[in-house]
């Protein structure tokens, strides 16, 4: 009698809660062994592209946050930064400093959300609570400020919608996270189960990641040393830090990101002590009505939580942008999954995939 | 950067602002371009619907090392050359444009519908695409209910 193999093809998603969001992974197996993987998205497209066409700049303006719903500032500045650039307007001192200090408490608390899905992901629950009890101290901040907790519509063109305020909230969240993150590290990176289902595991390789477009926290984490806030000019005059590791696995991204919220915090600390001291804002917002880009190409790019988020318009002169596209660091960790999850076993795929941090809005757009 | 030393090697290029226009041989444009020149990422590829009908591709590499951007930009009608052999993220960026402004990538074997279904008519980012309700049936059953 002579027996035969056959490969079996599995569906993990997109109902399945470890995908954040819905991605389908269409992987094909051998026993256990990841033979190949097949990702499919589109199950979030809400056509930003297309949208965009249609609508006057300011009419945009307040759906660009739900490109990625946890870091909603990053895409509101670009979109600000491209209008800017076209019209040759300047924001103030005490706006960029604004927008620093938002910008790097909105990568705070993506990254501290981060660190609880994964760990979630990886079947630990407790985690979850308590980096969601800290995200829960800037989001309020955000809503106090904005009045939105995650779409915040608060940069507008040429500066932000009013002047900041409660900035005592920010000393108190720079004074409890650093105890908080040490108990992280306690809790999480001396346990033994977390450290056999990390270390080693999903290795990326410098050429391979740039090879796959992945740039952010996971292409630092595989040794390179590329981080665009450094040629940034809202970032001008900052101190910021480098986060550079070489141990290329998912336990690097996770320490990656966990020195990059120190790191952040050091950058909302020069934010926030120029800011306490600075005057009442004077800014001169552009007149968004009836507002016409001059013709020409646009581009502008920044270094979001999850890779260079980056943003193009063509534009002829009219209210609405003739084309305009954006690139979401998402996307490219998406595709890298074909290659990475190759050779791998099941149960590892959940914990390699997490540790990417693949929002699924960013990817469909 | 010395933009001149492009235009010697390839004839047919011309520049335009900080971008490399170029009318065909993209393939092997981007292949001499990565292999004398360290632009070890691609951004991104940008499509663009131009007026004149053409499909406009902007080809984003990036320089890690010198931090710089290299614009390359070719006009197709619906079919292009795939860069997946050197670039493996081309492969994501291709299916989307195909998916959105139905050009075929020759050498890219895995081109499919992305974010629209499979029975979607139509390519929703060209211009001369035409949005009536029928293409709002999500099936091929449905698509003769106009």
């Amino acid at each position: 009698m002579t027996t035969t193999t056959t490969t079996l093809k599995l569906n993990l998603g997109p109902q399945h809660p470890s995908t954040h969001g819905v991605l389908r992974l269409l992987l094909e197996l051998d026993g256990e062994k990841i033979l190949s993987c097949e990702p499919d998205i589109g199950y979030l497209h809400r056509g930003m592209e297309k949208m965009a066409e249609k609508m006057s700049y300011i009419q945009y303006l307040p759906t660009v946050d739900r490109i990625d719903y946890l870091a909603g500032f990053f895409y509101s500045e670009l979109l600000c930064r491209i209008v800017e650039k076209a019209l040759e307007v300047e924001i103030p001192q005490k706006v960029r400093a604004i927008r620093v200090m938002l910008l790097e408490l909105n990568r705070i608390s993506s990254h501290l959300l981060w660190i609880g899905m994964f760990l979630m992901d990886l079947g630990a629950t407790s985690p979850f609570f308590y980096t969601f009890r800290e995200r829960e101290m800037i989001l309020r901040y955000f809503e106090k400020i904005s009045g939105q907790r995650m779409m915040y519509n608060y940069f507008v063109f040429g500066g932000v919608r009013r002047d900041i305020d409660y900035l005592e909230d920010v000393d108190e969240i720079l004074s409890i996270l650093p105890s908080k993150l040490k108990d992280y590290e306690n809790l999480i990176e001396k346990n033994p189960i977390f450290i056999r289902r990390v270390v080693n595991k999903g290795i990326l390789e410098k050429e391979t990641a740039l090879n796959y477009s992945i740039t952010g926290v996971n292409l630092r984490s595989s040794g390179a040393d590329f981080d665009t806030r450094f040629q940034d000019s809202l970032y001008s005059g900052f101190d910021i830090g480098k986060v550079i590791l070489k141990e290329k696995n998912s336990m690097a991204r996770y320490r990656a990101r966990i020195l990059e919220i120190k790191e952040s915090m050091k950058i909302v600390r020069q934010a926030l002590d120029y800011l306490k001291k600075a005057p009442a804002l004077e800014q001169k917002l552009i007149n968004p009505v009836n507002m016409k880009l001059p013709e020409g190409d646009y581009f502008a790019d920044i270094e979001a939580p999850r890779g260079i988020a980056s943003c193009f318009v063509r534009s002829y002169g009219e209210k609405e942008p003739y084309r305009l596209k954006w690139r979401t660091g998402s996307y490219y960790s998406v595709n890298l999954l074909r290659k990475l999850l190759v050779g791998e076993y099941l149960n590892d795929a959940i914990a390699i995939a997490g540790s990417l941090d693949i929002i699924l809005p960013e990817v469909d757009k | 950067m010395d933009w001149n030393k492009f235009s010697e090697v390839f004839a047919n290029c011309e520049l335009r602002g900080s971008k490399i226009l170029i009318k065909s041989r993209l393939h092997d444009v981007i292949k001499f371009v990565t292999d004398n020149y360290p632009y070890d990422i691609l951004k991104e590829i940008i499509a663009i619907h131009n007026r004149d009908g053409m499909v406009e591709l902007v080809y984003n590499l990036y320089s890690t090392v010198d931090e710089e951007s290299l614009l390359i930009s070719v006009c197709v009608k619906d079919e292009a050359e795939s860069i997946v052999d050197i670039f493996k993220s081309a492969e994501a960026d291709e299916n989307e444009i195909y998916d959105l402004f139905g050009i075929k990538f020759k050498g890219h074997d895995n081109l499919k519908r992305l974010y629209m279904p499979e029975c979607w008519d139509g390519h929703p980012l060209r211009k001369d695409y035409v949005q009536d309700d029928t293409r709002l049936c999500w099936n091929d059953d449905n698509n003769d209910n106009a």
